[in-house]
C-alpha cells in the first residue's frame, strides 16, 4: 500500500515538476509573442466628408444659429448647435427678452421634428383618392401649376385658408394674398389657442382696453398671485416666460416668498405649487372672481381705501351665499381669500384657460379683470400689462385667432357647398375639432383640399394634395412673441441646416403661386424670395434708438439681427392698459351650462393639453411621449383620472379600463386613481388617439374630443371645452398604464 | 491539458498554437499597413500635387479648426467632371457624385482618444504640413511618416521659445 502512494506520490511530483515547468515555459513565450504583435487600433477608421459641405462649418466644430421655436405659439427664442451640417442640440437663446435662455420639453424636442422618419419628403398627390393614403410624389412645378389652375378658375369667394395660430410671416403673406384675391380673410384655430382662452382673453381685452392685444401678467414683481385656471407652469399661453417668472416671484427678493392661489377642478403642476389650491366647481372661476370682489369692496379690504362709485356699483346686488353655493367654495374660505388678495402689496389675479373653455367664459374674464381694476394693478408693477405690438410696421404681428364660432360658420359653408379650394396649414382640424363639429363630413363636400403639413395627419390624410412645408428650423421667418415680454421684441427664424428632402417653405409656395397668378396678387406680393423680403423689413429696425445692439451699417444690422436672433430694446418698456371699456353698473352673473343631464351624466369632463403633446401636435415626437405627465407620471397612452372616493364606489382600481359616455360620443380609457381632482370631475388628457400622423403617433391612447359638445360661449365665440357631461362605465378590462413612478396596489410608491 | 497528454503531442501542439499566434500578429499587421492601400477611390497625391494644387486647398480647415478636413465630394468633382473623366478612379469619384453618396475614405493618420489635437494652432505657428505627415506629395499611398507618439511630439515642443514651453508641456494642453 504505502509502495503505491509512493508510487503516486512521485509521479504526482513528477506532475506537478512538468506542470510548472509548461506553464512556465508557455507563458513565457506567450509573453514574448505578445510583444511582437503590434499595438494597432488603426483598423480601418474611416472618415467621410459630405458630398456637398455645409456653408459655414468647420468640421468637429460646432456652429450655434439663434432662431426662433415654433413648437406653440409662444415665440421663444432659441439656439440650435450643429455640426458638420446636422443639428445636434436645441436650447433657449440667454439673450432673447422672453426666455431669457430657459426652454420647455417641446422646444428641445423640435430635432424629433427636423429628423422625424415620417416626414414626408416630397409634393404627393393622393392618386387613389381620399383617405386610401396612396400617395404619388408630384414635381413641385406640376403641383404648384395645378393649385393656381384652380385659383384662377373660380369665384375667389369660394376659397378658404384655415390655419392654425401660424406664425405672424406666414400670415402676412397668405393674407396679403387672399386679399389680393378678393378671398376671405385667413382663418386661424386650433385646439391648443383654445385650451390657452387666446380668443377670449383677446376679446375682453378689445372690450375693456380699446386693444386686441394679449394682457400679460407681471407675476415676477408681484407677491400675491390669484391663477383662475392658468396653469402656466405647464403650457398655458407662454410657459417658458410665466414659468421664469414664477421663479422671481418666489425667490427673486429677498425674505419675499409670495403667496400664491389656485383655482381649478384639478390638481394642475401650477395648482400643485401654489400654496393653496381651491379645487373649484367646474365653470364658476367668474362667480368666484365676483364673490372676492364684493367682499373687498364691501368691507373696503387692503390699500386702496375708497373705491368709487363705478366700482362698488360693479359688485352691486351680488349674493355671495349663493356665489359660494354654487362654486362650491365656502364663504368663510372666500372671505379668508379675499383678504389675501387685498391686502397683498402688488396682487394680481389671472384669467387663464380653464375659465375661457365654457359658457360664460366672457364674463369669468370680466369679472376676475374686474379684481385688477378695483385693487389698481393695471399697468402697475407686478400687475397687468398689455403685450407689445410690433416694434416696426413692415413686420406686422398676426391678428387675433378666430373664434370656434367662426370656424363653425366656416364648416357650416363647407357643408352648404359655398367652398372649391380649402387650404389647411398648421392645424389638423379633423383630429382637434370635436366630432360633433361635424368638420369631417364637411370636408368631403370641398372639391379640392390642400395641405401643407410635413407629415401624414389625419387631416392631410383627406387632402388631394400636399405640399410639405419645411420644418421650422429648415426656413426663415419672425415672430413677434405673444404674450410678449417686458419690451418690444421681433424673433428672427432662420434655417439651420440645408432642408433634408424636396420640401417646400409654405412661405415660398405663397410668393411663387402669387407671382404665378400675376395682376393685383403679384403686386401685393413683390419680392423674390422670403430672406430677402425679411431683410428689406428688418433693416427698417437699423436705425432705432431703442436696439439693445450696435450696427453701423445695414448690412451689418441684417448680420447682427440674425446673430442675436430678432431685435429687440434694450430697456424695460411696459404698455399700460387703460380701462375704457369699464361698464358702468353690475357685473354679469352667468353660472355655467353645460350639454347632458346630472342624471344619466353624473360627471364633469376636464380634457386638458398634455404638457408634452399640447392638443396633440406633440405625439408624433417619442421624447414628448416619454416625457411624464407632471402629476400622474403617465406616459405612452391615454387616462382618466377618477377621485378616490368616486373610484371606491364604483369598485374602480389603476389599471382598469372604462368606457367614457358622453351625449355625442364614448371612448375607453384607463384609470387612474387621482386624489388631486373633485369627486364629481374626471378629467382625461389630450393628445393621444390619433389614427395617421406617424409611427410613433398612430393607435395610441384615445382623443377625448370625440366627447365634446360643440358649445359655444355665446359672448366671445369661444369653445366651451369643459361644458360636457358624462358617465363612466367599467368594462372589466385591465390594461398597465406606463407610469414612472411604482405603486404598489395600495397607492403607495415603492420606489423611495 | 497539455501535461495529461502523452510527452509526444506536447511540443507539436506547443508549436501549432504559437504558430497560429504568429498568424494572427501577422494578419494584424498586414491590416494595418493595408488601410492605405484599401482606399475606394484609388487617389494619388503625387499627381495632384504636381499638378500644384497646395494641401490647404483640400484640407481647408487645418489653418482653421482642430480638423483639417477631408474634400466634400463636390469639390473634387468641381475639376474632375472635366479633368481625366475618363480614367476609372475618376469614373469611381463621379460614380459617387450621382448617387449623392460620400466616399468613405480609411483614416491613415489619427492620434488615441485620450489626446486632444488642434491642427490650428500647429499651422498658426508656422508649420508646414510635411514636417509631420512626410512628404506626403510623392507618396502613391499614405502612409504615416512617424509614429507620432508622446515623446515626438514633446521633442518639438521643448524646443519652442522660453515663453511657450510652460504651456506647451503641461499635461492639460493636449490631455484636457
Amino acid at each position: 500500500m504505502s509502495e503505491g502512494l509512493r508510487t503516486t506520490n512521485n509521479n504526482h511530483k513528477g506532475a506537478q515538476k512538468l506542470l510548472r515547468r509548461g506553464f512556465l515555459k508557455l507563458a513565457a513565450v506567450g509573453a514574448g509573442l505578445s510583444g511582437c504583435i503590434p499595438v494597432n487600433d488603426k483598423m480601418a477608421r474611416w472618415l467621410e466628408a459630405p458630398v456637398r459641405p455645409p456653408e459655414e462649418a468647420l468640421p468637429g466644430e460646432a456652429t450655434w444659429y439663434a432662431s426662433t421655436c415654433r413648437q406653440c405659439p409662444a415665440g421663444c427664442g432659441i439656439v440650435v448647435r450643429t455640426i458638420n451640417g446636422r443639428a445636434k442640440k436645441i436650447d433657449g437663446n440667454p439673450a432673447h427678452p422672453l426666455n431669457q435662455g430657459k426652454l420647455c420639453s417641446r422646444g428641445q424636442a423640435g430635432l424629433q421634428v427636423l429628423y422625424n422618419p415620417d416626414r414626408l419628403k416630397n409634393a404627393v398627390r393622393q392618386s387613389g383618392g381620399r383617405g386610401t393614403h396612396q400617395f404619388e410624389p408630384i414635381q413641385w412645378e406640376a403641383a404648384l401649376d395645378q393649385v393656381a389652375e384652380k385659383l384662377k378658375g373660380i369665384n375667389p369667394e369660394r376659397v378658404a385658408f384655415l390655419g392654425g395660430l401660424m406664425p405672424d410671416h406666414l400670415y402676412l403673406l397668405v393674407s396679403r394674398f387672399l386679399e389680393a384675391l378678393g378671398a376671405p380673410a385667413p382663418f386661424q384655430f386650433d385646439m391648443h389657442s383654445a385650451y390657452d382662452g387666446r380668443t377670449t382673453a383677446i376679446k375682453v381685452s378689445e372690450e375693456l382696453f380699446g386693444t386686441t392685444t394679449l394682457p400679460f401678467y407681471d407675476i415676477a414683481n408681484a407677491d400675491v398671485v390669484f391663477s383662475f385656471g392658468a396653469n402656466f407652469l405647464e403650457t398655458w399661453q407662454s410657459p417658458v416666460a410665466y414659468s421664469r417668472g414664477y421663479g422671481e416671484f418666489r425667490q427673486g427678493e429677498p425674505g419675499r416668498r409670495g403667496f400664491m392661489v389656485h383655482f381649478e377642478p384639478r390638481l394642475s403642476a401650477t395648482a400643485a405649487s401654489a400654496d393653496e389650491w381651491v379645487p373649484i366647481r367646474p365653470g364658476s372661476e367668474g362667480l368666484v372672481a365676483l364673490a372676492l370682489g364684493r367682499m373687498i369692496v364691501e368691507r373696503r379690504l387692503g390699500h386702496v381705501g375708497a373705491f368709487t362709485e363705478e366700482e362698488s356699483r360693479l359688485y352691486q346686488g351680488l349674493d355671495v351665499e349663493r356665489l359660494s353655493r354654487e362654486s362650491d367654495v365656502p364663504v368663510e374660505t372666500l372671505e379668508r381669500l379675499a383678504h389675501i388678495l387685498a391686502n397683498g402689496n402688488r396682487p394680481v389675479a389671472i384669467p387663464g384657460g380653464a375659465p375661457a373653455g365654457h359658457t360664460n367664459g366672457h364674463s369669468a374674464y370680466l369679472a376676475v379683470q374686474a379684481l385688477n381694476l378695483i385693487l389698481r394693478r393695471l399697468g402697475q408693477r407686478g400687475g397687468v400689462f398689455l403685450s407689445q405690438p410690433t416694434p416696426v410696421e413692415t413686420l406686422p404681428a398676426a391678428l387675433a385667432s378666430s373664434s370656434f364660432a367662426a370656424v363653425q360658420d366656416l364648416i357650416r359653408r363647407m357643408y352648404d357647398g359655398q367652398v372649391d379650394v380649402l387650404f389647411v396649414y398648421g392645424t389638423n382640424p379633423v383630429f382637434e375639432l370635436p366630432e360633433a363639429s361635424g368638420f369631417r363630413a364637411s370636408l368631403e363636400r370641398v372639391p379640392f383640399v390642400v395641405s401643407f403639413s410635413p407629415f401624414v395627419d389625419e387631416t392631410a390624410a383627406q387632402a388631394d394634395l400636399i405640399l410639405p412645408d419645411h420644418t421650422y428650423l429648415e426656413s426663415w421667418g419672425y415672430q413677434v412673441p405673444s404674450p410678449s415680454a417686458d419690451r418690444p421684441v421681433v424673433s428672427n427664424q432662420q434655417p439651420v441646416v440645408r432642408p433634408l428632402s424636396d420640401t417646400r417653405s409654405t412661405a415660398e409656395i405663397i410668393l411663387a403661386l402669387a407671382a404665378q397668378l400675376g395682376g393685383e396678387v403679384a403686386d401685393a406680393l413683390p419680392w423674390r424670395g422670403f430672406s430677402l423680403f425679411l431683410e428689406d423689413a428688418s433693416g427698417m429696425l437699423f436705425g432705432s434708438s431703442l436696439s439693445a445692439y450696435r450696427a453701423s451699417t445695414a448690412g451689418s444690422f441684417w448680420a447682427a439681427w440674425r446673430q442675436h436672433g430678432g431685435w429687440w430694446a434694450d430697456r424695460v418698456l411696459q404698455l399700460e392698459p387703460e380701462p375704457v371699456g369699464f361698464r358702468v353698473g353690475p357685473l354679469p352673473v352667468t353660472p355655467p351650462s353645460f350639454e347632458g343631464a346630472e342624471e344619466s351624466f353624473p360627471f364633469y369632463l376636464y380634457p386638458y393639453p398634455n404638457l408634452a403633446l399640447s392638443d396633440g401636435r406633440g405625439a408624433n415626437l417619442p421624447w414628448l411621449q416619454e416625457v411624464p405627465d407632471p402629476m400622474t407620471t403617465a406616459r405612452w397612452s391615454s387616462w382618466i383620472e377618477i377621485n378616490p372616493q368616486t373610484a371606491d364606489s364604483m369598485g374602480l382600481e389603476d389599471n382598469q379600463v372604462v368606457r367614457v359616455v358622453s351625449p355625442h360620443g364614448e371612448i375607453e380609457a384607463i384609470v387612474v386613481v387621482y386624489p388631486g381632482i373633485r369627486p364629481d370631475v374626471i378629467a382625461i388628457p389630450v393628445g393621444q388617439g390619433h389614427s395617421d400622423y406617424g409611427r410613433y403617433a398612430r393607435e395610441r391612447g384615445t382623443n377625448p374630443l370625440t366627447l365634446l359638445a360643440p358649445l359655444v360661449d355665446p359672448e366671445s365665440g369661444a369653445l366651451a371645452w369643459g361644458a360636457t357631461r358624462v358617465r363612466v362605465e367599467p368594462t372589466g378590462r385591465k390594461v398597465t398604464l406606463a407610469r414612472l413612478e411604482s405603486l404598489d396596489g395600495e397607492g403607495r410608491e415603492t420606489i423611495r | 491539458m497539455i501535461n495529461r497528454m502523452g510527452t509526444r503531442w506536447r511540443w507539436p501542439v506547443m508549436v501549432s498554437v504559437l504558430f497560429l499566434f504568429a498568424l494572427v500578429a501577422a494578419r494584424s499587421y498586414q491590416e494595418s499597413t493595408s488601410n492605405q492601400r484599401d482606399q475606394r477611390v484609388a487617389f494619388s497625391h503625387p499627381i495632384h500635387a504636381q499638378a500644384g494644387i497646395q494641401c490647404l486647398y483640400c484640407h481647408s480647415e487645418a489653418a482653421r479648426s482642430q480638423i483639417a478636413g477631408i474634400p466634400s465630394v463636390q469639390k473634387c468633382v468641381g475639376c474632375h467632371q472635366v479633368i481625366a473623366a475618363d480614367e476609372p478612379p475618376v469614373q469611381e469619384l463621379l460614380g459617387y457624385w450621382e448617387r449623392d453618396e460620400p466616399i468613405p475614405w480609411r483614416r491613415v493618420t489619427e492620434q488615441l482618444d485620450f489626446v486632444y489635437f488642434s491642427h490650428q494652432p500647429h499651422l498658426g505657428a508656422g508649420l508646414n504640413c510635411e514636417t509631420c505627415h512626410g512628404n506626403v506629395a510623392q507618396m502613391e499611398v499614405v502612409e504615416p511618416a512617424v509614429d507620432m507618439h508622446m515623446g515626438w511630439c514633446l521633442r518639438c515642443h521643448e524646443a519652442q521659445p522660453a515663453i511657450k514651453i510652460a504651456r506647451l508641456v503641461d499635461c492639460i494642453t493636449c490631455h484636457k
